[in-house]
Parts: C-alpha cells; structure tokens; sequence
C-alpha cells in the first residue's frame, strides 16, 4: 500500500479533517445542511444579472443568447419554456399588514386587472409562488411572517411593498417594528412609496416577471 | 341618430377600420399577441427611441392616449421606456406633445432618458456620501481556536 491521502502523516491529518467537518456526530451535519449549504446553487440560479441593453439594439425575447453549442442551446431553451410558464401564472400571498394592502387590493379590482397577467391571489401559503408583504411589520408578526414564507414550496420570490416594509419607513425608531422585511425572508423586489400607487406594485410585478425571466435553472446544471 | 348608428353598425365599420389601419389581419393578430390590444387612433409623434404616440378622443378618458413601443423592444417593453418629453403627454399632464409645446427648457446639462436599468449590470445602488457616524467595534482575533 503506498497510497497516502494526505502530505505528512496521515493518521493525524485524518482525525483533524473529520474534526474540522464536524462530522462526528449526524446531528452537526443536520444542522449544518440546515443552515444552507445550498444557499450559493440558489442565489447562483436566481441572481442572473444581464448587460445593460442598449436602447438601439433589437431585444430578442429571451434573455440567453450567447449559446456555443447545440447543448448549450437545449437548456437555455429549456429554461426559457420553465421561465415563460413561471412567470405566467404568479400567485402571490397576501400578505396584508397595513395601509397598503388596500392599495394591493386596488391591483386584484377591475381598474389594474392583476389577472390578465396571471397574478390571482391565494390565500394558501402551500399553493402560491410570491409573497406581497404589504405594511409594517410588527416584531411580534414577524416569526408568523416568517413561518408562511417557509410554508411556501420553491421556487419563491418575495415582493417588498411600501416604505415600512423595505426599511421600517416611518415607524424605523419604533420599539416594537422590524426594521425591514429583508432582514426575515429575503426580498426579490423593492416597492418604493407611503403607500405605493397600484401603479408602482404593479410595475413591481412586472419587474419580478423579468426577473424569474432570466432564472437560470436548468442550464447551472450543464458546465456553468 | 342615423339608422345605422341605432342597429350598431358603426361598430361593424369600426372594426375593419381598425384591421385596416394596422395592416391587415396578420398585422393585426400580431399587435394582438405584442400589446394584448388593437385600436385605431391618429399618430400624434414618434420619440427618438422609435416608440408611437397615439391619441383617439372615441375611446374614454385614461384609454385615449396610448403608446406602441418601438418593434425592436419586442416583448420587453416597459414603462420606463416613455422618455421624459412624452410622459407628461401620456399621463395627461398636459395636451402640446413636445415637438409642438415651444415654452419646453433645452439646457444642455439635461442628461439622456435612460430606461429602468434594474437588474443589469448598469443598476443603480445606493452609496452614502458622507463619514459613517457609528465606528464599529472589530474585535481581537483570539490566536488559539
């Protein structure tokens, strides 16, 4: 036998890099698995950030257009279809907290007509994909907040709506008010306003379809 | 009230008026499937970026001036794309489109329309100009861990 895993003397390497994992006991993996080791594989499939476009230039429908080879070019097809289907039919939960969420409700009426783009609401965490957390949120509502985002299946995205909800807005000194939702669930798209026009959360809807439009789900699986 | 006003003829009429001034049926089908809309309406102006103004006084107030954003956006077209000079005719701040409103200020430090750039390499972030006001504690590093 001449192998050796590791420089110098292995039987001491060994124990200190079954130490340094932490893998003695199963309970220490588990915990270690739950604190997001799949954090980079999501942010890397979700933070796809595009050159900026010049205004003069054509814009083709999808967002992957530098495909090398024919693979290359089936999954950014692939992705494309998922992304089209995705951004199609968003459900957001209501997340109601405050004022806002009556100009939230101005999008659902005839006026805006969240529909024709997909967006109907759900009541169930379960069966929705965004989250519109409109209004302050409270310390004490936080952990409720924070257990319907768990309950929510993948892929998610979060809709931060009105000052209160971005970063504490008005009640920012207050004892009792998280200041921002970002700092409980992570937040895809900022809603600027006191409270937003159904306009603006509108926009930020259709801000969100463009974002889940350049996801990159199945082509970080080939070669990325 | 003519007769065929009464029987609602001229919504006959104004269909294939409309087919007509968008080109045609495949046209038409097309703008369908880009803009979810076909109306018909008088070319008020076109911006720098190819985009097209139109105004039809039939249709209600908040519907009667439209934008038909420049083919080559495609399907990416966004409100941002509505350059300043244009917004205030759209949004009914006021009835002179640019090219015919002569009280409009042309400085030369007035910088170029640009478009939402989110989620581009070019966004915008933040940044504080100013000294921080809280100086953070960075604690020892303990050698032995």
């Amino acid at each position: 036998m001449n192998y050796v895993p590791f420089a110098g003397s292995p039987r001491i390497n060994i124990m200190q890099a079954i130490k340094a994992l932490g893998a003695t006991s199963p309970n220490t993996v588990l915990s270690f698995m739950k604190k997001g080791v799949f954090t980079p594989v999501v942010s890397q499939i979700r933070d796809t950030h595009l050159p900026a476009p010049n205004p003069t230039e054509k814009r083709p429908y999808s967002p992957f257009q530098d495909a090398s080879n024919m693979a290359e070019m089936a999954v950014a097809r692939l992705d494309d279809l998922l992304n089209w289907g995705r951004k199609g039919s968003l459900w957001p939960m209501t997340f109601g907290l405050a004022c806002c969420a009556v100009e939230m409700m101005h999008i659902a009426a005839p006026r805006y007509d969240m529909d024709r783009y997909g967006v109907v609401f759900r009541a169930s965490p379960r069966q929705s994909d965004v989250m519109i957390v409109a209004g302050t949120l409270t310390n004490k509502m936080a952990p409720a907040l924070r257990k319907v985002y768990d309950q929510m299946p993948d892929p998610r995205w979060v809709i931060s709506m009105g000052s209160c909800a971005n970063g504490g807005g008005y009640y920012h000194y207050s004892y009792s008010v998280v200041r921002g939702c970002d700092r409980i669930v992570p937040v895809d798209i900022y809603v600027p306003g006191c409270p937003p026009t159904a306009e603006a959360l509108l926009y930020g809807v259709l801000q969100l379809q463009k974002k889940i439009k350049r996801m990159k789900t199945i082509q970080v699986w080939y070669r990325n | 009230m003519s007769l065929g006003k009464f029987l609602a003829l001229d919504k006959l009429s104004n269909f294939f008026n409309v087919i007509r001034q968008n080109g045609g049926i495949r046209a038409s089908l097309y703008k369908l499937y880009r803009q979810d809309d076909v109306k018909d309406g008088v070319l008020v102006g076109e911006d720098k970026y190819g985009n097209k103004y139109y105004e039809n006084p039939r249709f209600f107030y908040s519907r009667n001036r439209w934008v038909e954003y420049s083919d080559k956006y495609y399907l990416n077209y966004d409100g941002s794309q509505v350059p300043a000079e244009w917004f205030g005719w759209l949004h009914y701040k006021t009835d002179l489109p640019p090219h015919q409103d002569p009280s409009r200020p042309h400085y030369k430090w007035m910088a170029d329309h640009t478009e939402n750039l989110s989620g581009t390499t070019a966004q915008y972030v933040p940044y504080s100009t100013t000294r921080p006001k809280v100086e953070a504690w960075e604690p020892k590093r303990k050698d032995s861990v």
